[in-house]
Parts: C-alpha cells; sequence; structure tokens
C-alpha cells in the first residue's frame, strides 16, 4: 500500500481516538476528524454517536437515528461526560492546554482568533482530543496565549472541580498521534507516522517531545482504504485539509 | 398583546443607542434583515450579545454600531474568520470593540439566569482557562452544600433582543420550530423586544417541536419575509451557503464591505415610515 497519502494515514489516527469508546457522542471538528470518526463508526465502533451538527444523530450515511438539538448538548450530554470532542487549536503547549481565543494580549491582540467556544466546559466535563493539520512551531508553543482548554498542569491547579472529568487525550497531526503520558503529564509522542522522523516532530515543535518510545502509525486495512476513498470522501476533501 | 409594525418602526422604536441588544438564533432563524435595520437607521454604541456572532454581527461591528460584544465563538460558519470582527478588535475599526469572551455553557446560562428572574447562574467551567483573568463577570462562588467552588457568571438581560421565527399571529403570538437556541431565553430576559417572522397569519397551527412565545412576552413582531437569509427558516427557505463564502471576500476588506453597506445596505433605506434617525453608516 505504498500509495497510501499522509491524509488517509491521519484519517485513522483519528478514528483511532475513538476505539472503545462506545455509546458516546463524537464531535469531531474538521475534514479529517469528521471522516476518522465515521470511518470508526462504520468499522471498530458501531456505537458511536454521530451529530449532524444541527439536530440529528445519523448513521455513516447520514440517516437519521435520533434526534439531539445542540441545546440538549448543555442540558444533558456535556456535563455527564458522554462526549469525546475533537477540536482544533490555534496554539497547543506540553501540558496540553490550548489557545483558540486570540495571539498576543487578550484585550489587543495581535490576532483575535474564533473565541473560546465550548473549550472550557468541554475540557473539563468529558474527553477532548485536538487535530493539528499543520504540526509547526507556531502551533505547539512553550506556553499558550490564552488558555481556553484546560491543560493538566491548569487542571491541577483548580483542584477537584476541574480534575473530576479531565480528559486532554489525544493530539493528532500530520506528523504523528501525541498524548500527555510523560512525566508531569507533558505532550510524548505515541506514534509517528510513516516516514516523519524524530528530527522532523522536534524541529517542528517549540518545547522537547519525547518519542524514543514510539511506534510508527498503522496503515489503514484494505476495507478503510476502500470506505475512505470510495464511500466517505470520493472528493478527496481531505487532500486539502493533509497535503500529500 | 404585542404589537405588529414595520421592520423600520420596531427597530426605530425599541432599538436605541448606547442598548444592550441580543440578536439570538443558531445556525437558524437569523434575524439578518433586522440587523442591517439597525445599520440603516445609524445606530451607534450598542453592546452587541450573541453566543454565535456570525456575519449579521461582522456587518454591525463593520458599521461601526458597536462599541462592546459579549459573545463566545465569532467566525464565519464554514468558511474561516469575520475579518470586520477582527479588525474591530485587532485595529479599532472603524471604532474600538471592547470584548467579553465566554464559553458556551456560559453564554446560554447566563441567559436562562436573566429569563427566569435570578441575578446570576452557577456552572462548572472557566475552572483552569485564562478567561476569569480576561473577563471580569466570571467569579467563583462556594456551593454552601458541598462546599465545591465553582463559577458564577451574572445574567444577562438585554435591553431589547431581537430574534426571527416562522409565524406570528395578529395578537402577536409568536411560533417557532426546527433548530432553536436560546432564543426563548433571550426574549424572557429582555426589557423589550423585537420578533420579526416570515409571516404574520390568522391562526397559528400546531407544528411538532415547536417553541410558541405568547403576546405578553413579545413587544413587538414585524413581517420580514426572508429576514434570516442567509441563514434558513425551515418550512420557508433553505441555507444560502453560497452567500457565507461570498461574504467572505465583502468583509476581508473595508472598501468593499463600505461599498456594500452603501449599496446593499443603505440602497434599500426604502421605508419611508422609519422613525429614528437615519443617518446611516459611520
Amino acid at each position: 500500500m505504498s500509495d497510501v497519502t499522509r491524509a488517509e494515514i491521519a484519517v485513522v489516527a483519528v478514528a483511532e481516538l475513538f476505539r472503545g469508546d462506545g455509546e458516546l457522542v463524537a464531535s469531531p471538528m474538521g475534514t479529517v476528524p469528521s471522516l476518522g470518526a465515521r470511518l470508526a463508526r462504520a468499522t471498530f465502533e458501531p456505537d458511536l454517536l454521530l451529530s449532524d451538527g444541527q439536530a440529528y444523530l445519523v448513521d455513516g450515511d447520514g440517516t437519521v437515528e435520533g434526534w439531539q438539538p445542540f441545546r440538549k448538548m448543555l442540558d444533558t450530554i456535556v456535563p455527564h461526560g458522554r462526549r469525546h470532542v475533537v477540536m482544533g487549536a490555534n496554539q497547543v503547549d506540553r501540558y496540553g492546554n490550548q489557545n483558540i481565543s486570540a495571539i498576543g494580549e487578550h484585550d489587543r491582540p495581535a490576532k483575535q482568533l474564533l473565541g473560546v467556544r465550548g473549550a472550557p466546559g468541554n475540557t473539563v466535563n468529558h474527553r477532548t482530543s485536538y487535530w493539528v493539520p499543520r504540526h509547526g512551531r507556531r502551533v505547539f508553543v512553550e506556553s499558550v496565549d490564552v488558555v481556553a482548554g484546560v491543560g493538566y498542569d491548569n487542571a491541577a491547579k483548580a483542584g477537584a472541580a476541574a480534575q473530576r472529568f479531565h480528559d486532554v487525550h489525544r493530539v493528532v497531526t500530520n506528523l504523528g498521534v501525541f498524548d500527555f503520558g510523560g512525566p508531569d503529564h507533558v505532550m510524548r509522542g505515541l506514534s509517528l507516522h510513516p516516514g516523519v522522523t524524530e528530527d522532523e516532530v522536534a524541529e517542528a515543535t517549540s518545547f522537547p517531545v519525547d518519542c524514543t518510545g514510539a511506534s510508527t502509525s498503522r496503515l489503514p486495512t484494505a476495507e478503510e482504504l476502500h470506505l475512505i476513498r470510495d464511500v466517505l470522501d470520493p472528493a478527496g476533501m481531505r487532500d486539502q485539509e493533509v497535503p500529500s | 398583546m404585542a404589537d405588529i409594525v414595520s421592520l423600520a418602526d420596531g427597530v426605530g422604536e425599541l432599538v436605541h443607542d448606547g442598548d444592550v441588544v441580543a440578536l439570538e438564533g443558531f445556525t437558524h432563524l437569523i434575524p439578518h434583515a433586522a440587523g442591517q435595520e439597525i445599520i440603516r437607521q445609524g445606530r451607534q454604541d450598542l453592546t452587541l450579545v450573541r453566543m454565535t456572532p456570525d456575519i449579521v454581527y461582522d456587518q454591525l461591528i463593520g458599521a461601526g454600531c458597536a462599541r462592546k460584544l459579549i459573545f463566545s465563538w465569532g467566525g464565519n460558519p464554514g468558511v474561516g474568520s469575520l475579518h470586520r470582527f477582527r479588525d474591530a478588535v485587532q485595529h479599532a475599526w472603524p471604532v474600538p470593540l471592547e470584548i467579553e469572551e465566554h464559553s458556551h455553557a456560559g453564554m446560554a446560562n447566563r441567559y436562562v439566569a436573566g429569563a427566569s428572574g435570578l441575578p446570576f447562574a452557577v456552572l462548572r467551567g472557566y475552572r483552569g482557562t485564562d478567561l476569569p483573568e480576561h473577563t471580569a463577570t466570571i467569579k467563583w462562588i462556594t456551593c454552601p452544600f458541598t462546599g465545591e467552588e465553582l463559577a458564577a457568571v451574572p445574567a444577562i438581560n438585554p435591553d431589547v433582543s431581537i430574534i426571527h421565527a416562522q409565524r406570528a399571529d395578529r395578537a402577536g403570538n409568536v411560533q417557532m420550530w426546527g433548530l432553536v437556541g436560546v432564543q426563548k431565553e433571550a426574549v424572557l430576559a429582555a426589557g423589550r423586544s423585537l420578533v420579526t417572522v416570515e409571516e404574520v397569519v390568522d391562526e397559528l397551527e400546531p407544528v411538532a417541536g415547536q417553541v410558541v412565545l405568547p403576546h405578553w412576552a413579545v413587544t413587538a413582531v414585524a413581517e420580514a419575509p426572508r429576514g434570516a437569509h442567509p441563514s434558513y427558516a425551515q418550512g420557508y427557505y433553505e441555507r444560502d451557503n453560497a452567500y457565507y463564502k461570498y461574504w467572505d471576500s465583502i468583509g476581508r476588506d473595508r472598501d468593499t464591505f463600505r461599498t456594500w453597506v452603501r449599496d446593499e445596505v443603505l440602497a434599500g433605506r426604502d421605508s419611508a415610515d422609519a422613525a429614528g434617525d437615519k443617518e446611516g453608516v459611520r
């Protein structure tokens, strides 16, 4: 399978985020996260619940299977932990703090970003992962300008109320898969995508990342490749997010 | 009983310079026509409140109507940034824009508290984030039963809330269905409210999943067909996805935006019965 693209490896890596999740609401944001969630649902996580982004729960083909209007998310899903969000991040630091609010001073930022949206609640209420299509030093920074999604160090400082359901699970990038299982919950490499070296990751990250224990991200199976290419994304939207 | 008025009169009478104004509707039923009427009437120094400021507030902010924004996410859904919003925050153009940033849950809970007549709401979010440092309306409170420390956020009670719904009857009872956000709370929390509707009808036929706002909770109703465009009104028209992409090309540049305001908003100033001043955009 030498023709497997980096985007396809990333889709499978995102699908793997949901392995073992069972019957909970997957909330993927972005093309590759959406494809990953639908791939997981179509293969090894058949109980995963997918939203159409508005009011319905749908299966992988878009067939409606439930009523889940957005406002119910805050009533029933978020506070009970039955959700796994895969969000984007403009900045991430070694402890998993995430920024989508502003670059620079918050009051008069150099770059006003989208705003914290659900990150402050998501990160302390249920499992959250991040998707970074372009792994680089501008994203993986020494310290984020505004903590929107809560990382491990800040959750510990904030105490029990923040830690009870705090679960920053993984970061998937175009270079590899990372978690926060290092000493003091620092980010470490779990697997690097085929062809990616530890030096490449070190070069693209502003803080040290231990990749000594990292394996190689797995390739799609023949069935997964068929699903990605022919069923879930025949138009090849994935290649726009992660160019080969 | 709610008054049935023209859109121009509704905005002219209910929205004043310096007001705290909430335009709500999530993805669906976004009150765009009312937003543009506010621009047309040249309102200034507004504090705009909205969970998800999208194109509707990019237009108001770019036109210089706002001095402050209370929000949790500001983007062009499915497209990218709101360039007028960013220009205002980053470069104070056309006027400085103060921001009060909350999370989605924080905003929703603030509206619920406002609608319930309570001074504040309690939630578990915000712990560990930097927002309490930047946002003065997040404080900590200790639960008297468990001792748990939680976030408290003050009620939002807008001077005026504006929403769009599918229908109203002649008494001003309002009916909406499909995807709804915090419209009900926004109206109940507000001192005054204006509801734009696709049509005013003799009788509201029940619809599954409907939300009905009784006439005594609504100040005024104005008929504004296609008033949610480019968002959608279930049962009336679909979302105009191409417009959201088109907006990126308008909002990206100050001159293109000014031309758009002149040609597409101020040129629509044909309703001669509008109350209030009409100095237009500054």
